[in-house]
């Protein structure tokens, strides 16, 4: 499978009265996006918004994040969700770089959305305030959600897939600054150099715990709550094979954008040939009860088995319950003689002293960890918001409040906020960017 | 709160689905239960199935506490 | 001007020897013994030691209440301290028990941090690392220098308001406390596990960013000797309480418990009862609350003779999101009502 991504470098977005990539500037007709965005009946409100490092914006509540690309095949970006089921991973894909198009909500927020900070000090806790940014503001007739804690947030999530194709589409016929390529042979048919290095699997743990359609993680559209793990292509998952879900603590999530940047698979490629044997991804999941977990697990150190895997990176996206499947998949690997590192988040509370994960084993002796969901995080207003501030305090996200006897309200009079590490937008890259760790004081 | 349970010298049980965490968590007497949202009746079952479900596992987390045990331990279930 | 205050025991303020370890606890405004050491080397950092308490390290272990509430008020009267400086205890056991006491009660009481120090052997390292700093110290007075300076060094950084770099890089006891911090140069998580995967799987020795705690374990309570004459209680972490959520317990991350009066019900009836759990669907346990809580089957072992009889409440709150230290606490808070009804034996439900 081999697949090209031709790299356009985004140096800034602005407005116009044409969709077009020039220069390294990316004009957007906003009139035109909105009208497309609002095709959906469900979208009752739109707006495009502008927001760049340094901006002293903040943005809540942030739903989703994708990288506006096209595939030149003419085939969907993100098949059996956005078009009809294709492959992916194979041909050439056109890609904006060093930008992102963010959902954000007008009003309404949950326990899954999060917060942006573009600039100030809040600007360190996500990866976002690093890109520059297209943000659409959108509310919904999802009336039935409205005061939910947990929401779908169906409407805005598709709008933005839809419309990253939609803005991508504008780099066809144009010629790549750079062109990377994601060449991997088959498994068994590789040079002896190669096969002499230690094999490697990567096993993504991607979100998948609700029973209920339409919260959890897609993988060409289906549900992961309704896989067994199974062997994919890396370039099926950096080419819109895989699709985030609306569930989890918002710093532990993996975006639509992580997915298609996912870093460690990126790290993976580049060690392959000269370090490390490359396998493939098994995309494995997060499950509620321990019989999900176990079978899961089960399936997971079959095929790295299978396979001949000497190692593999297991890495989860979520805390508390999906521990357990964390240290189920590291433990059940560890015993069918497999090496594993794995890489998480921690919740050690805001006073750092519980437990760091859920579940433990002394057989997890090699782990990266990417932070602590429960940090608490006081921030001064910022000049404007997009969204709704009080979303963050009103609405459940996982790391506001409403009211609380000793901190008082996340959102304060001022537009100061006060907030647990929780609630900022896949905060805690442990999809891999994270720089953060964890140190005993 | 249930090592505090049992450091207060009361003989206690947890009746859970997660016992990975349990264990981690270092709980002495476990009963496993059949889910998250609904650990002792499953909604899709009939009201009796649930009854018997519950009345069977109570029972093994009662026993539990009248029995003597070295180590960690997850007791048994019949049904 | 900063202020500190020292403790020290008997001996080292030079009261004397073994025959002194009753020593009533005393409070003195210069300093005495190791002190003088410690307010010369805080010079530097602009603070001095203002108080220094003086305690038998007898009277501290078989009077330790007394012995505590009779140092705090005396504090009361020394006036605003910003760091509370305990020992050097060396090996000394006892000593360095009463340095963890009064330190543990001091932070308490004045929020301010306290410091230590103890030689790896000394018991008082196992009690209360996880409560203050406690310096890894030597294992004798021939090391006082050293030992005070390695103190009066983390202290002086406290006073300024610098970074503390952990325990590794400033000598005290690992305490269990674990904050993010960000990686400088950054690294980011991908190129770390590759790089711990590489030396893992060829041998080399790498360093885990977590290493797995040990597990702690509480001693397994004695069994029931019998369950037909025995009182149980229930509980549970499934948030099931009456409709109106009375005690306002919160549906994550909880503080608040509450019990609830059972007596006359045969069941728990939907409608009557729910659960205000956030952390999964709660369809079914609204429903039927006896799916968490099973109190319709409890009914019916008591009526089969199965046990003697259930307690009156049962105890709920939330397990998602609530911390270890707010369980302790909410544990601690129940036990008094369990012990005043005689119960015997607990069941817990969570989810």
């Amino acid at each position: 499978m081999k697949l090209e991504l031709g790299n356009f470098y985004v140096k800034d977005i602005v407005f116009g009265s044409e969709t077009k990539y020039e220069n390294g500037v990316l004009t957007v007709n906003k009139e035109e996006c909105l009208d497309f965005v609002k095709k959906d009946p469900h979208i009752t409100e739109a707006d495009l918004r502008i927001v760049k490092p340094g901006d002293m914006v903040r943005l809540v509540p942030v739903k989703e994040a994708v990288e506006c690309r096209v595939k030149l095949d003419g085939s969907p970006l993100f098949p059996g969700y956005t078009g009809e089921v294709t492959p992916c991973g194979n041909g050439t894909t056109y890609c904006l770089k060093n930008m992102s198009l963010l959902a954000v909500g007008r009003h309404w927020g949950g326990f899954q959305d999060g917060l942006i900070d573009m600039g100030g000090e809040g600007a360190k806790y996500t990866y976002y305030s690093q890109l520059k940014n297209l943000v659409l503001v959108a509310d919904t007739d999802e009336d039935f959600e409205k005061r939910e804690q947990q929401k779908k947030n169906r409407a805005i999530r598709e709008a933005v897939h839809k419309l990253a194709e939609h803005i991508g589409s504008c780099l066809k016929g144009l010629e790549p600054e750079e062109v990377e390529t994601f060449d991997l042979e088959a498994i068994i048919k590789r040079n002896p150099e190669t096969e002499k290095l230690p094999s490697v699997v990567y096993v993504m743990q991607p979100q998948s715990q609700m029973e209920e359609g339409g919260y959890n993680d897609l993988c060409y559209g289906w549900d992961c709550n309704h896989m067994v793990p199974t062997l994919m292509h890396p370039n099926e998952i950096l080419d819109g094979a895989m699709i985030s879900g609306s569930f989890m603590p918002c710093s532990s999530k993996w975006s639509t954008y992580d997915f298609m940047n996912a870093p460690i698979i990126r790290a993976l490629y580049k060690q392959h040939g000269k370090t490390i044997n490359f396998l493939g991804v098994i995309m494995s999941n997060l499950n509620v009860a321990l019989e999900q977990k176990d079978r899961s697990a089960l399936f997971v150190a079959q095929i790295a088995k299978s396979l001949g895997a000497d190692a593999a990176i297991v890495n989860e996206e979520g805390y508390g319950n999906p521990d357990a499947d964390f240290t189920g998949c590291y433990v059940s690997l560890e015993n069918a003689g497999v090496k594993v590192v794995g890489v998480t988040n921690e919740c050690t509370g805001r006073d750092g002293k519980s437990d760091p994960l859920v579940s433990m084993d002394e057989k997890e002796d090699a782990i990266v960890s990417c932070g602590n969901v429960s940090e608490l995080i006081d921030l001064p207003a910022m000049p404007e918001v997009i969204g709704e501030l009080e979303a963050l305090a009103r609405d459940g996200l996982s790391g506001g409040w409403a009211g609380d006897e000793i901190l008082g309200p996340s959102v304060r009079a001022d537009g100061s906020i006060i907030m647990e590490n929780n609630a900022m937008f896949c905060g805690d890259q442990a999809i891999g960017w994270s720089t953060k760790t964890m140190q005993e004081f | 709160m249930v090592k505090e349970f049992e450091r207060a010298g009361f003989p206690v049980v947890l009746m859970c689905n997660l016992l990975p965490v349990a264990q981690t968590v270092g709980v002495n007497r476990m009963v496993p239960t059949i889910s998250i949202p609904y650990p002792l009746g499953d909604p899709s079952t009939t009201k009796e199935e649930q009854h018997a479900l519950r009345k069977s596992r109570v029972g093994t987390a009662l026993d539990s506490l009248a029995t003597d045990i070295k180590k960690q331990t997850i007791f048994k279930v019949e049904i | 001007m900063k202020n500190v205050v020292c403790y020290i025991n008997q001996f080292f303020a030079g009261v004397g020897g073994e025959d002194k370890a009753d020593f009533e606890p005393e409070v003195k405004k210069t300093p005495a013994g190791p002190t003088g050491l410690i307010n010369q080397q805080l010079k530097a950092a602009d603070a001095q030691v203002v108080a220094t308490v003086v305690c038998g390290d007898n009277f501290m272990s078989t009077h330790r209440d007394e012995a505590i509430e009779r140092i705090l008020k005396a504090l009361d009267e020394v006036g605003e301290f910003d760091l509370f400086i305990a020992g050097p205890a060396f090996q000394a056991g006892r000593y360095g028990v009463a340095c963890g006491e009064i330190g543990k009660a001091v932070a308490a009481k004045y929020h301010v941090p306290v410091i230590t120090s103890m030689h790896p052997e000394n018991p008082g390292v196992e009690m209360f690392k996880k409560e203050m700093y406690v310096m890894k110290g030597s294992h004798s007075a021939g090391s006082m220098k050293d030992d005070v300076t390695a103190m009066t060094k983390l202290a002086a950084k406290i006073l300024k308001g610098e970074d503390i770099l952990g325990p590794d890089a400033e000598g005290y006891f690992q305490r269990g406390i674990r904050h993010q911090v960000w990686l400088n140069p950054p690294v980011c998580a991908a190129d770390r596990a590759i790089e711990m995967l590489l030396k893992k799987v060829n041998g080399e020795p790498y360093t885990s960013e977590l290493n797995i705690p040990k597990k702690d374990l509480v001693p397994i309570a004695d069994a029931l000797k019998d369950l037909s004459h025995a009182k149980i209680a229930m509980a549970t972490t499934g948030g099931i309480v009456p409709v109106d959520n009375p005690d306002k317990i919160q549906s994550a991350s909880a503080t608040r418990w509450g019990k609830y009066d059972v007596t006359g019900m045969d069941r728990l009836e939907g409608g009557v009862f729910k659960t205000i759990h956030a952390g999964f669907d709660p369809a079914a346990a609204n429903a039927d609350p006896n799916v968490i809580m099973p109190i319709d089957v409890m009914r019916e072992f008591e009526k089969e003779g199965k046990i003697g009889s259930l307690h009156k409440y049962f105890y709920s709150t939330v397990g998602t999101g609530t911390t270890q230290g707010e369980a302790k606490r909410m544990a601690k808070e129940i036990i008094p009502f369990l012990e005043e009804d005689h119960v015997d034996g607990i069941i817990m439900t969570s989810t």
